[in-house]
């Protein structure tokens, strides 16, 4: 049945869709990883780009880029799997494959403004225009309008598809997801001059996005993975995404209140947060039983290598990212000298990349082996040496800029926090001191390394399973 | 009410922070494996890790001041409680939501 | 060991229906806590003061046993740029100052409140610095320093704040907005802070803070050559 080579005949309206996507993440991905080459090398080279492309505008184009390439990794996944889900083709394609194109227009003339303007006079057209200067939501305010009308549309195109084919389970945490994902957003596009305010309302976008919506985003994404690759059986797995679910919104919620702590918000947040951040190793020893419990019962053979070991690899990342780095400065008794350190650079850097970018490179993978017509993709895979590179350097750089982001971050917590005080003066003693710039000097060998691993990466993303001649092997469910 | 970090308790709060996951992630997964494989030595690992992670607690709950104050000393024995109690929680869920799925296997595969 | 009939607890509808009120529950306390913390955070209340109150007088940041951190005070009369305002006319100016914190990117190289990039100084209490000299020149200094930084000695590390091409009445609106923002009860964050000098007598020179500060605690020291 798998006719070999690239077959868009074999592909559904939503994964032909999902494909656009992708391949602008994949861009988006790679300007992530530019903007941050170039933004830690300021960090050597002080006057490496200085009033030319200044750090704030490749930190910004850093993490603006991240956000917005894990958004199109997870839309094309959704898109992906939507009508195998569903069991209908997507309604309304027509306006789904509009929206791709006004929202890639939209983020190359943010990216263009964000390079070319870069700053404007302090007056509401600027913040409508150019720049809303907020830490990850930079985007200008006509931008933020049309992100959550693209997020509509994209929620229309998903509800309908399920609500004329059949809701299932997943489908419905996902539509309930794509709800909150919008609504959450508009709290962000508000404008007050009260900074207290400003960031309280700031973290709600933040904090309930990235460590509740995404999360349950990625719990779908994984539970199709697992009956699609794995073949485990669909009641089992929708069961355990309601207890992810109920895990995850039960302590993440709530858990708002570890980043309450410091903003001008009362002191009750310190007993919330607290509270909650005990709480936050629940989620991940429920999925290492539960793993071990799976692997024990079902013999694992993987129709897609690459895939499944990203799919590990999110496990562990998750699990050290959003655990281990998480739980070493949540506590407000230590958090009052790691809070806007680089403690939180190296923990942001680990989880990120561990919780989603991981997810979403596992997704490209299951989805190129239908585009190059359900090519074999298990072991003794022709040119395999390209992906393992590629998750064997991504991995190796990324530890590498962590480690030496947490011991610049350790040093700063100490020097800059805890003795100087957080000075003017406090501040620059614990930048230029030797722990720091060594750590500053490693991190950018790890984003060298890291970017190696990205080439090896868009490498073999075009070129995986094309001189394969063998089927993918099938495992089905039941 | 909150007690912050003595300079010189930083690593040992980074430190025993660390090893609660650790620690805990271990317990969950000798533990798993051992009703898994039904292998009650691995059991014996199991509760050593658990005993590795009550310590880190209690390291970390001593560096972090968290018995200077009623809540926090709250905290501390939940999560002692709390941990303890997880995999086992969380393993009958295991078994209770494949319960169909063992009635299958066992049927299937009688000898 | 053998569980032919589903459990109840372990069923799909019983975990359904608990996702679902976990979720919505934990939604409803959110709400009723968010309405208290913004009744809290609203300018004009204990934690976060009016404009005018703040901008009219002078701030300190000093130690309180009860609560054992450090606070925001405020103290006498010492109108900003010499100049008493008005409630309307402090909003405006620091909404004047917020918007420019944000139309030039701030964020993006310093924290307010500790949130943001980590490429330049928490701007929290910047008002308080003892980086500006003395009390007196202190508002003039970070005019200048706001709208032509490139040339101003910012530290040994060579690291220098970009001209953003900031006019006078966006910078005296960015002084006005901090100092606003230094006036904010952060539950004692940054910690250990030492606030420029700001009392009335003739104010005693600033000591320049010796080399860095000693190797952090040995015992503390993970092997890093």
């Amino acid at each position: 049945m798998a006719a070999i080579g690239i077959s868009t005949a074999t592909m559904n309206g939503g994964q032909k869709l999902a494909m656009k996507y992708f391949t602008v993440a994949i861009a988006l991905f790679g300007a992530q990883v530019l903007f941050g080459l170039l933004a830690g090398l300021q960090y050597l080279y002080p006057d490496f780009l200085y009033g030319i492309l200044d750090f704030s505008i490749n930190r910004m184009l850093h993490i603006n880029a991240m956000v917005v390439w894990l958004l199109f990794g997870f839309i094309g996944s959704v898109y992906w799997m939507l009508e195998e889900e569903a069991g209908v083709p997507v309604v309304g394609i027509g306006l789904a494959n509009l929206i791709f194109w006004i929202f890639t227009l939209a983020v190359v003339v943010v990216v263009l403004v964000f390079l070319l303007v870069q700053v404007g006079p302090g007056e509401q057209k600027s913040i409508w225009l150019i720049t809303e200067g907020r830490e990850y939501i930079e985007a200008p305010r006509w931008a933020d309008i049309g992100i959550v009308v693209c997020v509509l549309a994209f929620f229309y195109n998903v509800s309908a598809t399920f609500a004329k084919g059949k809701f299932t389970n997943i489908g419905g945490v996902l539509v309930m997801d794509l709800v909150a994902l919008a609504g959450i957003y508009l709290a962000g596009m508000y404008y007050t001059p009260n900074i207290s305010m400003d960031q309280h309302w700031w973290w709600w976008v933040i904090h309930l996005w990235v460590e509740a919506t995404w999360e349950v985003l990625v719990g779908c994404l994984m539970a199709y993975g697992l009956i699609k690759t794995m073949g485990v059986r669909r009641k089992i797995v929708e069961t355990w995404l309601y207890i992810e679910v109920a895990l995850m919104f039960g302590s993440g919620i709530l858990g708002l209140g570890h980043h309450y702590f410091w903003i001008g918000t009362p002191e009750y947040w310190f007993t919330i947060g607290g509270f909650f951040s005990a709480l936050e190793p629940i989620p991940l020893v429920a999925m290492v039983v539960h793993a071990v419990f799976d692997a024990g019962h079902h013999k694992l053979k993987s129709t897609n290598n690459p895939a499944l070991a990203w799919i590990i690899a999110q496990a562990f990342g998750n699990f050290f990212g959003a655990g281990v780095w998480g739980f070493m400065h949540t506590l407000p008794q230590i958090n009052l000298y790691t809070h806007g350190t680089q403690w939180t650079a190296s923990h942001g850097h680990l989880a990120f990349f561990g919780a989603y970018a991981t997810m979403v490179i596992a997704f490209l993978y299951i989805a190129l082996q239908k585009w190059r017509g359900d090519v074999y993709m298990s072991s003794n895979l022709v040119g395999a040496w390209k992906w393992k590179w590629a998750i064997f350097l991504l991995h190796a750089g990324m530890i590498t800029m962590v480690m030496a982001l947490l011991i610049s971050g350790y040093e700063q917590s100490q020097i800059e926090r805890a003795i100087e005080g957080s000075t003017w003066m406090g501040y620059f003693t614990a930048q230029e001191h030797r722990w720091f710039m060594q750590g500053m000097f490693w991190r950018q060998i790890g984003g060298w390394i890291f970017a190696a691993g990205f080439v090896l990466l868009a490498w073999d993303l075009l070129t995986i399973g094309k001189r394969e001649t063998r089927p993918a092997l099938q495992v089905q469910a039941e | 009410m909150l007690e912050p970090v003595k300079l010189a308790n930083f690593f040992i709060v980074f430190f025993s922070a660390a090893s609660v996951i650790l620690f805990g992630a271990s317990y969950a997964l000798l533990f798993a494996w051992s009703r898994v494989k039904s292998r009650p030595r691995l059991m014996m690992l199991a509760y050593a890790a658990y005993a590795g992670l009550f310590i880190s607690v209690i390291t970390l709950a001593f560096a972090a001041n968290l018995f200077h104050n009623g809540f926090w000393t709250f905290i501390v024995s939940l999560m002692l409680i709390g941990y303890l109690a997880a995999p086992h929680a969380i393993w009958h869920l295991c078994v209770g939501t494949h319960a169909d799925e063992h009635g299958d296997a066992q049927l299937k595969a009688p000898i | 060991m053998s569980q032919t009939q589903a459990l109840w607890w372990a069923s799909e509808s019983f975990w359904r229906k608990t996702a679902i009120w976990v979720t919505a529950g934990s939604f409803v306390v959110l709400i009723f806590l968010t309405f208290d913390t913004v009744k809290q955070i609203t300018a004009g209340s204990k934690r976060v003061p009016a404009y005018a109150n703040a901008l009219n007088h002078r701030i300190d940041y000093v130690f309180d046993a009860k609560r054992n951190f450090q606070v925001p005070v405020i103290g006498p009369e010492e109108p900003l740029f010499g100049k008493m305002l008005t409630e309307t006319e402090a909003e405006a100016l620091v909404s004047h100052g917020k918007l420019t914190t944000q139309a030039k990117n701030c964020m993006d190289c310093h924290t307010l409140l500790g949130n943001g990039a980590y490429f330049a100084p928490d701007l929290t209490k910047s008002w308080l610095d003892p980086a500006w000299g003395s009390k007196e020149t202190r508002e003039q200094t970070m005019v200048e320093f706001l709208m032509n930084p490139t040339d101003k000695l910012h530290n040994a590390s060579g690291r220098r704040m970009p001209n953003l091409k900031i006019t006078e009445a966006e910078a005296r609106a960015t002084v006005a907005f901090l100092k606003w923002m230094s006036s904010i009860d952060t539950n004692g964050f940054p910690s250990n802070f030492k606030p420029i000098d700001q009392a009335d007598a003739a104010p005693a020179p600033v000591a320049e803070p010796a080399a860095p500060a000693a190797a952090p605690a040995a015992d503390a020291a993970p092997a890093q050559q």
